[in-house]
């Protein structure tokens, strides 16, 4: 447990904060103080506290796991059976907002460092007045108190009752309590328990937070009518126009309310469960990755659509995303969470710009950029920790590459850095600092303990000179530089047994005039599709969704039919040996009842080659053969999509479609995912059709690029040419759509 | 990225529900009472004519005697066999149609899932009693007769339960990669879809024992299904019928069987299907 450390980073900038500065600052909407989430695993989130103020955005950036999820569904009483919460958080009415802060109506300013700061240190903040015992009752479950028995007494203050104290603070002048300013006991505002259950949520829920899911589908009813769904949450007369109003409002046509989920678009769909959230008029809206299914451009008028509903209603956004580029367009401030734990906040500018905690850092260095391509992207060595298995240590140590002995004694508190800006680094001034080194072939990872994922050598930047390989544990086979060369190079070879090296540039594949409609669809997938590839080229097919890149790529593997068209293969290969598929959703790739070995073993058994092989598929990717014995569930998402990899290149097939291979990934894991692609082409004279509606991706992977849209190609040219001076309009405008260029 | 935890496979769902254990241990006793019925019941055909039809108690006959002046305990218990014996043939006689069937017409479509889809409709919309007596007036009566056009009636909804998951899981990428990889169907079908349809199959399974046990009970109630005197829950209802007065218990202990068994198999068939569904689901 961490509770030390939380503490200590509620008492840290606490005593920066004194009364009178509080007192000037615009009180949020939400504070949720010491917020812990756990199962019966152990610790999901160990200890966090958030405020949002009114019309704020905040970001809360991590990887998959992190429990940026974990967060929002504990503050919408929303966790999953076996999981808890502890902590407290308060949650006053806007319209009490607006009578105890009355000479601070205004909003502007109230996004901006002193007022987030203050914000953010005043909930593990005792008020400043020495004798104040009902603020000191009030408090009774913060830090001091971690465990449900600290927060038995505090449920007295569920309920509009709960500022019992608040009138105390109101009185004492300079006090720092976030809504001490709130107004009589009595109304509306309230301090919840968050490990309460029951009712109190379905209040909470139903007119103060409102939470839009990644995927409407979950969250919309599938058997009811989007109108009606809209109107459960209004009640009385007049139901039937409040729902026409919500659905103008959102940008939809009225007739939407007379349709079935199912019958609209992915984007459509969010803008309808945006409208259901907006029905009861919420103070606070939690986005949880609500984009992260879109396209581009979607993405981007969805985006659109959040930001300025939140000006008119002046509504609080927490914004859950893996994606610091959209973070850094939308929110005020950004929250990065890593392994269950708050390592950095701030201002979005400070947090992007100036980071202060190397995983900010690094994480951001993964994102590929779109202007311009890297030889190597840079990764992260290594894989999340789950959060239960940190120790008193600093989460990110394993991976860091400025660890020192002290960062392995305690966990570093949170502490500030610059008005505002916080991190919990013991080497703050480090996360500035460059790592990458040219990446060497020799060099490996420290084989991380068995969740982790072994990066593939030549993919790997190392991140610190003074990095060693650890012995490892008996079941991660981690190969010696040497060895691992070895091992590679024979692999490599093997997929050029007998075969001719020097191959020329020809044609390996073309599709000309493909056309496809499925049935009961009025508009075409493929409109007459023209492209060719090159043998040891890599071509990138990007587009929105629907723009037909999928249906183009399931024709080329075989798996749809087209209507009209030829799709000729050069090569000499049939069967399973002309092209391979690798899909986007790393979870589903894989059999779960088939450990890894059985599967790849028996991919290469229907391609005629020995099972002796399936050590040497998994070394190419990048994994210890040991991995042959695990099941698809003891594996992460990115070495998943490594195996899944692995199968595709057991026919040593001509020609590897991915289809949005990477987009399901982590950033750090897209990164190596990516890395390992560029490397096995290098190594074996791989030719890529790579599928993506990431823009960046494109750019960082293929040599030419296809643009499409509504099933035609629409421009294509050499990546640089097409994504540096885009011809075509809608080119344009997805380049437009990306969130940086905002 | 890192894997989630197998939450499922820890803490509180790792202990078995004491529903399903009683279920369990009902049925376990059903099962030995069919399969040892001459060991534990040797007297049930022994007719005590000269006692004549007594009420619960007397003579040592726990639950009384029926019109032959057999013991109804004793009867009762041999009735196991056919209670478990017929409905098991039938869940798993159905359920083999329907896998092969549902599995083929599933995965491959086209002509092989019209004509199964033409099966299914045809069987399900023929009123199930009416065929029985139909085929027993034909082929004669009996329980094996019974069974088997219970299986045939039966069939068709577990086509099309197997044939429905099979479409569910037919699109997902570990199929189409194994498709591509040029995997043969047949060993698609059976190695990579039929182990994740295993719950839904189990299941039914278990559901068609208790659905097929009140079928078979009910056809020997109209005197379709055991020939007149054989140790059956279902003809002991029938037969109990007209001793209501003289000893009730003569028809209530087969009847609260029929039920207790029926329901024990659908509870057992519940906890066994989330099982099995979460260890699948699980990844
Ligand atoms: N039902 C559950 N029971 C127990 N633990 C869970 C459950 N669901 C998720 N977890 C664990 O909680 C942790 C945090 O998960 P969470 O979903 O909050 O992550 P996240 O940051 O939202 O990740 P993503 O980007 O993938 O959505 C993970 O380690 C996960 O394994
Ligand atoms: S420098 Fe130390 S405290 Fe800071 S991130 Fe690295 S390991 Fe953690
Ligand atoms: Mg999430």
């Amino acid at each position: 447990m961490t509770s030390d450390g939380s503490a200590a980073a509620g008492d840290g900038p606490m005593a920066a904060v004194d009364g009178s500065t509080a007192a000037m600052v615009a009180a949020p909407m939400l504070a949720v103080r010491d917020l812990r989430v756990a199962s019966a695993s152990g610790t999901i989130v160990a200890g966090l506290d958030l405020t949002v103020a009114p019309g704020e955005t905040v970001a809360i950036v991590g990887e998959s796991g992190s429990g940026k999820s974990m967060t929002v569904k504990a503050l919408t009483g929303l966790l999953p059976e076996g999981v808890r919460a502890t902590g407290r958080m308060e949650l006053p009415g806007r319209a009490e907002l607006a009578q105890g802060s009355s000479g601070l109506s205004g909003r502007a300013g109230l996004v901006e460092g002193r007022s987030g700061q203050a914000g953010r240190a005043a909930p593990t903040e005792e008020p400043a007045g020495p004798s104040e015992p009902t603020g000191r009752s009030r408090h009774a479950g913060s830090s001091g108190h971690v465990g449900s028995s600290g927060h038995v007494g505090s449920s007295g203050h569920v309920g509009s009752s709960g500022h019992v104290g608040s009138s105390g603070h109101a009185g004492s002048s300079g006090h720092a309590g976030p809504f001490g300013h709130a107004g009589p006991a009595g109304r509306s505002g309230r301090e919840i328990d968050l490990a309460a259950q029951g009712t109190i949520w379905r209040d909470v829920r139903g007119s103060r937070i409102a939470l839009l899911l990644q995927d409407p589908f979950t969250s919309l009813s599938p058997v009811h009518r989007c109108g009606e769904q809209i109107g459960w949450a209004i009640s009385g007369r007049g139901r039937a126009e409040r729902v026409a109003r919500l659905l103008a409002e959102v940008g939809l046509p009225a007739d939407v309310a007379e349709k079935y989920p199912f019958q609209l678009s992915g984007g459509m769909r969010q803008r309808v469960a945006i409208a259901a959230g907006l029905a009861a008029d919420p103070d606070l809206l939690i986005a949880d990755e609500p984009t992260t299914a879109l396209d581009v451009t979607t993405q981007h008028e969805v985006l659109e659509l959040i930001a300025g509903l939140q000006r008119e209603r002046d509504m609080g956004l927490i914004l859950i995303t893996h994606d610091l580029r959209l973070a850094r367009s939308r929110a005020d401030r950004i929250m990065v969470m890593y392994a269950g734990r708050l390592v950095e906040e701030g201002p979005t500018a400070l947090v992007m710009d100036a980071p202060a905690h190397p995983y900010t850092a690094r994480l951001a260095a993964c994102d590929p950029p779109i202007t311009h391509r890297l030889p190597v992207l840079p990764t992260i060595p290594g894989s999340v920790p789950q959060p239960s298995s940190v120790g008193a240590e600093c989460a990110f140590a394993a991976r860091c590459a400025f660890a020192v002995d002290a960062c392995r004694m305690a966990e570093p508190a949170l502490a500030e850095v610059a008005e505002g800006h916080r991190a919990a680094c013991l080497r703050p001034e480090t996360a500035g600092l460059p790592v990458d080194v040219p990446p060497s072939p020799a060099e490996t990872v420290p084989p991380p303990p068995a969740v982790a994922v072994p990066l593939p050598p030549a993919a790997t930047v190392s991140s610190s000179p003074a990095e060693t390989v650890p012995s490892s544990p008996a079941e991660t086979v981690s190969p010696s530089p040497e060895h691992s060369g070895r091992g590679r190079e024979a692999a490599a070879s093997l997929f050029h047994a007998g075969e001719d090296q020097g191959i020329p540039a020809s044609p390996l594949l073309s599709v000309e005039g493909l056309a496809k409609t499925f049935p009961g669809s009025a508009v075409p997938a493929l409109d007459g599709v023209d492209l060719t590839i090159a043998a040891g080229e890599t071509v990138a097919v990007v587009g929105e969704s629907g723009s037909g890149k999928t249906t183009l790529a399931r024709c080329v593997v075989g798996l749809e039919r087209a209507d009209t068209g030829r799709i000729d293969f050069h090569g000499t290969a049939t069967g399973a040996r002309r092209v391979q598929i690798v899909f986007q959703d790393p979870y589903s790739a894989l059999n779960p009842g088939l450990t890894v070995g059985t599967s790849l073993a028996e991919a290469l058994r229907a391609a005629g080659r020995p099972k002796s092989e399936v050590g040497e598929l998994l070394e190419l990717v990048g994994l210890p053969a040991a991995y042959a014995r695990r099941r698809p569930r003891a594996l992460s998402g990115g070495e998943r999509q490594r195996v899944a990899i692995a199968r595709a290149l057991a026919p040593r097939a001509d020609l590897l479609v991915c289809d949005e291979s990477v987009s399901a990934l982590d950033v750090s894991v897209q990164a190596q995912v990516l890395n390992l692609l560029a490397d096995l082409r290098r190594r074996l004279g791989l030719t890529l059709l790579f599928i993506t509606h990431d823009l960046a991706v494109a750019r960082q992977i293929a040599d030419r690029v296809y643009v499409m849209h509504h099933g035609r190609v629409v421009e294509t040219g050499p990546v640089d040419s097409v994504l540096g001076a885009p011809a075509h309009e809608y080119t344009q405008r997805l380049l437009a759509s990306i969130p940086a260029a905002d | 990225m890192s894997p989630r935890p197998d939450s499922t496979a820890n803490g509180r769902s790792r202990r078995i529900p004491v529903v399903a254990i009683v279920s369990a241990a009902l049925l376990a006793f059903v099962a030995i009472c069919a399969l040892a019925q001459e060991i534990i019941a040797p007297k049930a055909l022994e007719q005590d004519i000269y006692l004549g039809v007594v009420g619960g108690g007397v003579d040592g006959h726990l639950f009384g005697t029926d019109q032959l002046g057999r013991d109804i305990l004793q009867l009762s218990l041999a009735g196991a066999r056919s209670a478990l014996a017929g409905p098991v043939v039938v869940a798993v006689g159905s359920m083999l149609i329907g896998f092969f069937l549902g599995t083929y017409a599933g995965y491959r479509g086209g002509i092989v899932d019209m004509l199964a889809g033409r099966y299914a409709d045809l069987l399900l919309a023929l009123p199930a009693v009416l065929l029985a007596i139909v085929v027993a007036g034909l082929v004669g009566r009996g329980y094996w007769v019974t069974v088997v056009v219970l299986i045939v009636l039966f069939s068709p909804s577990d086509v099309r339960l197997v044939r429905g998951a099979v479409i569910e899981q037919a699109p997902r990428p570990y199929i189409e990669s194994a498709r591509v990889l040029g995997i043969r169907p047949s060993r698609i079908m059976f190695r990579h879809i039929a182990p994740n349809i295993v719950p839904i199959v189990v299941a039914n399974l278990l559901l068609n024992v208790a659905f097929a046990l009140v079928a078979l009970s009910s056809l020997s109630y109209l005197g379709l299904g055991v020939p007149p005197g054989a140790p059956d829950w279902g003809r002991q209802l029938a037969d109990g019928r007209q001793l209501l007065g003289d000893n009730p218990l003569a028809a209530v202990v087969p009847g609260v069987l029929i039920i207790l068994t029926a329901t024990a198999v659908n509870l057992l068939g519940d906890w066994l299907s989330d099982l099995l569904d979460r260890r699948v689901v699980a990844r």
